[in-house]
């Protein structure tokens, strides 16, 4: 048989690139109304009084007052209200929504609105936890009191904005009774959910079709679900169709982001110069609305010992609220932050003991069998000693760094180990998500993949096809995947998570394996599979601990910068990448994902710059919002090592965000080494090496 | 809707601008932006619309024994790649936005704009280069420098357009062109640096130019302090470097924004005077 890694021309390809392709903002009905949203300009304050013009027949506005259920947004944590009732928190903070058929009058009514607000005070620092989390592994406390050599360093990370190509939007419209969403999203079952408990009404009255994705990075997990709650109120209000797409500004301003944080982390050291103990304690912006943002916490506390074993851990974690923009899901989900703090931890600690960083590092890599940050267990093997060797071997690693390390020379290399969790974080996959898919063969032997996995340019449903072709052993021709309708396809989970090849891919394996023994020619066979979570994982939500995942990815960056001395401006010149995605689904389609993530994961390090003043954000078009180009872009050369997982299709694991998180430690450890000081916050930009550059300590 | 004017000719645009307070247009990649509005609505303009991109009469690059004319409405993929077109100029373009953007913006569309971080404008101060504006009872000629006179401000009055952008040929031997913007491609400068100088085969300084953008409300050149090293031995040039460095550090004003701070751009700029007064 075929080997499955071996590229097939993408399933969707000549559609998008002809430009054939149909987004939201392409979809026209009749009657069809638009809406734009009316937003704070205050990051905190009370609402005294809303001034309306006298509305044209055909004009209405939409506010928390139309909305027959609860009026928060249905995630995880129950606080984003779907429209601001007597305060706000932030600026943009949607307010009511205008609709009407003519977008000039739409625009010259949001121009006679007035608002007075009476200013509250806003908080901008991380003093108000919102939610606290706390784990330990081993005994910390003694070894902390035993080992009295300490070291302490304290890590900074900056916003990143998803930056997909195409904007928030949906179309809502009424089919029925029944209430019609389509929009650009990850999540089709988020948004269902959410909007049902926004209108108060039963899950059959709700239908949820997603429409082509143009890019997504995390940005259309849970912030959709709020504006697909305004839409169906002001569908279930007006009664016609209406199209909310959000302008570039907008979305840049308003929607969710990375979130910055805080990171503290103290060593003890042992007399053999080895860590005996981590103590990490992890602050996240959360803005001004929790959301999702106790996950990403979670994702972060988890990854505090990344690719190495400690084995006396405590780590605690908080999510902070502040007046500023809510953040959100970003491809990576909080292992970006800590994996940078705990890589540059790594090197600095290294230096401050005056030892080899690279010996170090090996010294404490996690190998098969040893026990997690959450005391469960790495069960697979962990082939990183090979990779580290590749990665060297190929950038002249160990060479490079004895050149480079000159202080007079502005060259540097660095290198990054990491490893990424697959799928929801904890018994997240099994009790919360507990994902299905259905096949359904029709009489004309055509097999329909009916999953809820959204395909926003990463390839899916490429690879699940050709999963469900490699199992039935039929042409792919003879498949089809459409986008996702929850009137059609079972829950089978968020696009998130790095969960869709290896847990939907391993469910459509299993379903094709079904399938494959109940065909008969010419006859409609449908079957189902549902996850189930192999019995050897264990995990305790309450204490974290246990199993965080049922597999891991792992891989290596090594990234060579040169830092200009008039300009401190940074050039990156090349990136090797080293990765264990357990077995490739197509070689062309996780490449596509390496060089993107290597592209977002280095920029996050160094290039992107956000930031807000006084709860408004600064950078919010794509002028000001620097996004790496195809010429900043560096070269990359990338190799996949083979170490198939057992549950996954043909062996896969995940692959999408891995590919991300050890970008922005490889670079600014480059930098650090061209520099010659210490970097501690990222991103590294010229205006900040030119600071650090003129304070002479290390 | 807006009202809009698409002149057969020079002649006939003269003759509107005339009449009427209309607001040219040549390639639009600055006004189409600064006016948007909600998308698939048209930009926002409170004047009519005089369009003189299509003007062939205003696309040319010509020259004679002193000088090179530009027809203001030559777009600056055509500069990128003409002959003669200034050595200067052309890194210049070639660094500006993008191939496609490039293809539609005009260097008189550029220079009217009046950002203190147009890129163009760096070779156009130090080349000296002189601007013919014509209305139509009369024509002008006045200074690049003198016609600039704040951010988004210039002396151009209501009836007059810019034809003609005029280069003296003056010979350079050093070139140092730098560019800081947030990435390598499609961004707008932080600050960017043109050094030229004339060393002839006696080592001295004939001439000597420095120009800086993004760090003061109009581009830096100061005259004044480039008098006082011109004519000097590259041996006496030398002991004038920190006198240099302190006349551009005095005359730079520069500010914090959401593209970079005023700390980086003066440190920066110092630099790269720096940088370029070792290697003359």
């Amino acid at each position: 048989m075929k080997d499955i890694s071996k590229s097939v021309e993408k399933i969707d390809a000549k559609e998008k690139i002809s430009g054939r392709m149909k987004y939201v903002s392409d979809y026209k009905m009749d009657d069809m109304l638009y809406a734009k949203t009316v937003r704070s300009t205050q990051c905190h304050a009370k609402i005294k009084a809303i001034h309306l013009p006298e509305l044209p027949k055909g004009y209405y506005t939409v506010d928390y007052r139309d909305i027959p259920g609860e009026n928060f947004v249905k995630m995880i944590f129950e606080d984003w209200p779907v429209f601001a009732e007597e305060t706000v928190n932030y600026i943009g903070e949607p307010i009511l929504l205008v609709v009407g058929k003519d977008k000039a009058v739409i625009q010259s009514i949001i121009r006679d609105i007035t608002i007075d607000y009476e200013p509250l005070k806003p908080t901008f620092e991380y003093t108000k936890s919102e939610v606290h989390y706390h784990y330990t592994k081993g005994n910390p406390k003694p070894i902390f009191d035993k080992h009295n050599q300490h070291i302490e360093y304290t890590y900074k990370t900056g916003y990143q904005e998803q930056a997909y190509i195409e904007p928030q939007g949906f179309i809502a419209y009424l089919e029925g009774e029944r209430i019609v969403l389509e929009g650009s999203i990850q999540a089709p079952y988020y948004v269902k959910n959410a909007v049902v408990n926004t209108m108060a009404c039963e899950a059959d009255a709700i239908r949820v079709i997603q429409t082509t994705v143009g890019g997504a990075f995390g940005g259309k997990e849970e912030f959709p679900s709020v504006m697909g709650c305004q839409l169906a109120v002001a569908v279930h209000k007006i009664k016609q169709p209406i199209k909310l797409i959000y302008e570039r500004e907008e979305d840049m301003e308003v929607t969710t982001k990375r979130h910055p944080s805080k990171i503290v982390m103290t060593a003890a050291i042992d007399s053999n110069q080895k860590i005996a103990g981590l103590h990490a304690r992890v602050a996240l912006d959360g803005g001004a609305y929790v959301g999702l943002s106790s996950v990403v916490l979670s994702r972060a506390m988890i990854a505090a010992t990344n690719a190495y074993t400690i084995d006396h851990l405590d780590i605690e974690g908080d999510v902070y609220r502040t007046h500023t923009v809510p953040n959100g899901a970003f491809r990576g989900f909080g292992a970006p932050q800590m994996i940078f703090a705990i890589e540059m931890f790594m090197h600095h600690i290294a230096h401050t003991l005056k030892i080899d960083p690279f010996a170090f590092r090996m010294n404490h890599l996690a190998k098969q069998g040893d026990l997690t940050s959450t005391s469960g267990t790495f069960r697979d093997p962990i082939l990183m000693p090979e990779m580290i060797k590749k990665a060297c071997d190929i950038s002249n690693y160990h060479e490079k760094v004895k050149t480079y390390s000159d202080p007079k020379v502005r060259k540097g290399i660095g290198m990054s180990w990491f490893f990424h969790g697959c799928g929801f974080t904890g018994s997240g996959e099994a009790k919360h998500i507990n994902a299905k898919v259905k096949l359904k063969k029709d009489d004309q032997d055509v097999v329909h993949l009916l999953i809820a996995a959204v395909d926003m340019g990463q390839g899916a449903k490429t690879t699940l096809m050709k999963v469900a072709s490699h199992v039935l052993e039929i042409p792919l021709s003879q498949i089809r995947y459409a986008n996702p309708d929850t009137d059609e396809v079972p829950d089978s989970g968020p696009t998130v998570a790095s969960r869709t090849a290896m847990i939907v891919g391993g469910l459509v394996a299993r379903a094709s394996k079904q399938l494959k023994a109940k065909w008969a020619k010419g006859k409609e066979v449908v079957v189902y599979e549902q996850y189930q979570q192999p019995d050897y994982v264990k995990w305790d939500e309450e204490t974290f601990t246990g199993d965080a995942y049922p597999a891991y990815s792992w891989g290596v960056n090594i990234v060579e910068v040169e830092v200009d001395k008039a300009t401190y401006e940074v050039d990156v010149k090349k990136c090797w990448s080293v990765y264990d995605i357990g077995k490739s689904l197509d070689d062309l389609v996780v490449l596509g994902q390496a060089d993107g993530g290597a592209a977002q994961g280095i920029a996050y390090g160094y290039l992107e710059v956000m930031n807000h003043k006084d709860g408004k954000i600064q950078q919010k078009n794509m002028t000001d919002y620097i996004i790496p180009t195809a010429v900043d872009m560096a070269q990359t050369e990338t190799h996949f090592i083979e170490n198939p997982f057992a549950l996954g299709p043909y062996g896969a694991k995940g692959a999408g965000e891995l590919t991300l998180v050890g970008g922005a430690p490889a670079v600014a450890l480059a930098i650090e080494m061209a520099i010659n000081k210490h970097i501690t916050k990222i991103p590294v930009t010229p205006e900040f090496i030119m600071e650090l550059m003129q304070n002479d300590d290390r | 809707m807006v009202k809009h004017y698409l002149p057969s000719s020079f002649q006939e645009a003269l003759e509107i601008k005339h009449q009427e307070d209309v607001m040219l247009i040549a390639g639009g990649t600055d006004l189409m932006v600064q006016h948007r509005t909600w998308s698939e609505l048209p930009p926002q303009f409170d004047k009519p619309l005089l369009f003189l991109f299509n003007l062939a009469e205003l696309k040319y690059i010509k020259k004679d024994a002193n000088t090179l004319y530009i027809g203001s409405m030559t777009d600056l993929e055509t500069l990128l790649y003409h002959n003669d077109t200034p050595p200067c100029l052309k890194d210049i373009i070639a660094l500006m936005a993008s191939p496609a953007i490039r293809y539609v913006c005009t260097l008189a569309g550029n220079i009217v704009n009046a950002s203190p971080a147009a890129d163009s404008l760096l070779a156009l101060y130090a080349l000296d280069a002189k601007l013919v504006l014509t209305s139509l009872k009369e024509e002008r000629i006045v200074s690049i420098e003198s016609f600039i006179t704040g951010p988004r401000q210039t002396i151009i009055k209501s009836n007059e357009i810019i034809k003609e952008i005029q280069l003296p040929h003056q010979p350079f031997n050093r070139v140092h062109f730098k560019k800081i913007g947030g990435r390598k491609s499609d961004a707008i400068s932080k600050l960017a640096f043109l050094g030229l100088a004339n060393v002839n085969q006696d080592h001295q300084i004939d001439t000597f130019r420095i120009v800086l953008n993004a760090v003061a409300p109009t581009l830096i050149r100061l005259h004044e302090t480039e008098r006082t090293v011109e004519g000097l031995s590259l041996e006496a040039f030398k002991h004038q470097k920190d006198a240099l460095l302190e006349a551009y550090n005095t005359a730079i004003k520069p500010i914090d924004d959401q593209r970079s701070n005023r700390t980086y751009r003066r440190q920066a700029a110092l630099n790269l005077i720096r940088q370029f007064i070792e290697t003359l």
